[in-house]
């Protein structure tokens, strides 16, 4: 059973092929998106990171989570050298690149709460599955419509998070002074690890993409701006004789 | 234009290890340890914007044919590169990170294939040396296309960008 929502700007698909899953199940699930959706969305004049923003609100009093979050940010600036970065260039903070992967894992921990064994839950192109292996297809920076490759999640690799340029237009600051890529793909343990170092790779470029895969327990697959791509020896490639 | 682009890209991941390999008796290279180059630049089709300087030591070194300290597994066709095929062993090289070997198939003046033998036994610094993405033939890549997918990644797409997306279609099949 495939179930489709609304949420962050963007579609979440939930694909839960052994089990029954309940109304309750669905509301519970959406409930971790709305909420963080309502305290960290830019695009809701009422959000509490919107007043921030507006400097109607001070960091330090903001609320317990909203500190928690920004905080987590900050250590994920330090730990990439500045690529992944929560300021954008205008001084507005902006937790849009780690709030969505904190609240896939937070799904995440709802579906496993309410013992579901089997699932693969997608938001907006970042990936996370539970019960090993899922194929999942990487898309085509070059056609959006088609996909480039297929990479197997297993083991402890149950995350899988894409940033680019395709879409949303340059949303990325570049920070690197090396080889530029359109694309950047990262599989690992944890979503939120998937997903920002996606982004501090694709901001980063060639420099930071060899600083990450050194210093955490990753796989990355890359699309340069000439259309080569590169791959650490771990990304698992699909069996393209399974169908 | 493959050959330059996988030869330069073996030679980043390889040069900051020491490797040392060759290709075939007809056109072979042993790299030696270059510090200068430690963010080399991957890309060797002469396509990229400007970039640092490390660049250019990568594309020029490994399209040059020097001789080799280390002989082939497999006797190749030698007459011209563009028949060679076979399966071409590098000379194992001690590096500081632990013993480093690569292998190459190439099919007809092609490099089909690129495996590291033996990156390191050891842990801590040498596993995570060699966890280096290096490039891969976009052939390749493109062969796990066949699979049967269940979902796909891509980079965050609007509401609007998912309805002509191909997870929409997933989705909407899995309905």
């Amino acid at each position: 059973m495939i179930v489709t929502l609304d949420t962050m700007g963007t579609v979440a698909s939930l694909d839960v092929p052994l089990h029954e899953v309940r109304e309750s199940d669905i509301d519970a699930v959406k409930a971790v998106f709305d909420r963080l959706e309502d305290r960290f969305s830019l695009y809701r004049e009422d959000s509490e990171l919107s007043q921030v923003a507006r400097g109607e609100l001070s960091l330090t009093r903001a609320s317990e989570e909203l500190r928690a979050v920004y905080a987590a940010a900050i250590e994920w600036r330090t730990a990439t050298a500045g690529s992944f970065t929560p300021n954008r260039p205008d001084g507005v903070v902006d937790l849009d690149g780690i709030v969505k992967a904190i609240a896939i894992r937070e799904a995440g921990e709802v579906l496993v709460d309410r013992g579901f064994t089997h699932w693969c839950l997608n938001v907006g192109g970042d990936v996370l599955v539970w019960g090993s292996p899922w194929t999942i297809g990487v898309v085509d920076p070059a056609d959006r419509g088609a996909l480039l490759c297929a990479v197997e999640l297993r083991d402890s690799r149950v995350a899988l998070a894409t940033s680019g340029t395709t879409e949303r237009g340059e949303h990325v600051w570049r920070t690197g002074t090396g080889d530029s890529f359109v694309q950047v793909s990262v599989c690992a343990d944890d979503i939120l690890i998937a997903d920002v170092l996606a982004t501090a790779i694709l901001s980063g470029g060639r420099d930071f993409l060899d600083v990450a895969t050194a210093q955490w327990d990753v796989d990355v697959l890359t699309v340069a701006t000439s259309g080569e791509l590169a791959m650490t020896p771990g990304m698992n490639l699909a069996d393209s004789g399974r169908v | 234009m493959r050959i330059r682009a996988a030869l330069g890209g073996i030679f980043a991941s390889a040069a900051i290890l020491g490797i040392g390999w060759q290709f075939g008796s007809a056109a072979a290279a042993t790299f030696t340890k270059q510090d200068t180059a430690p963010s080399t630049n991957t890309t060797s089709t002469g396509t990229s914007t400007a970039t640092a300087s490390p660049s250019p030591s990568a594309s020029v070194s490994a399209s040059a044919s020097v001789s080799a300290s280390a002989s082939p597994s497999a006797s190749p066709s030698a007459s011209s590169t563009g028949s060679v095929s076979g399966t071409f062993t590098g000379a194992t090289e001690s590096t500081q990170f632990g013993n480093v070997q690569v292998e190459i198939v190439v099919t007809a003046g092609k490099i089909t294939d690129v495996k590291a033998l033996r990156l390191t036994d050891q842990g801590g610094r040498s596993v995570q040396i060699s966890n280096y993405a290096a490039p891969i033939l976009r052939s390749e890549v493109l062969k796990s296309q066949s699979a049967k997918v269940a979902s796909v990644s891509g980079a965050t797409y609007t509401t609007d960008g998912y309805l002509s997306s191909v997870q929409s279609a997933l989705d909407k099949a899995g309905l």
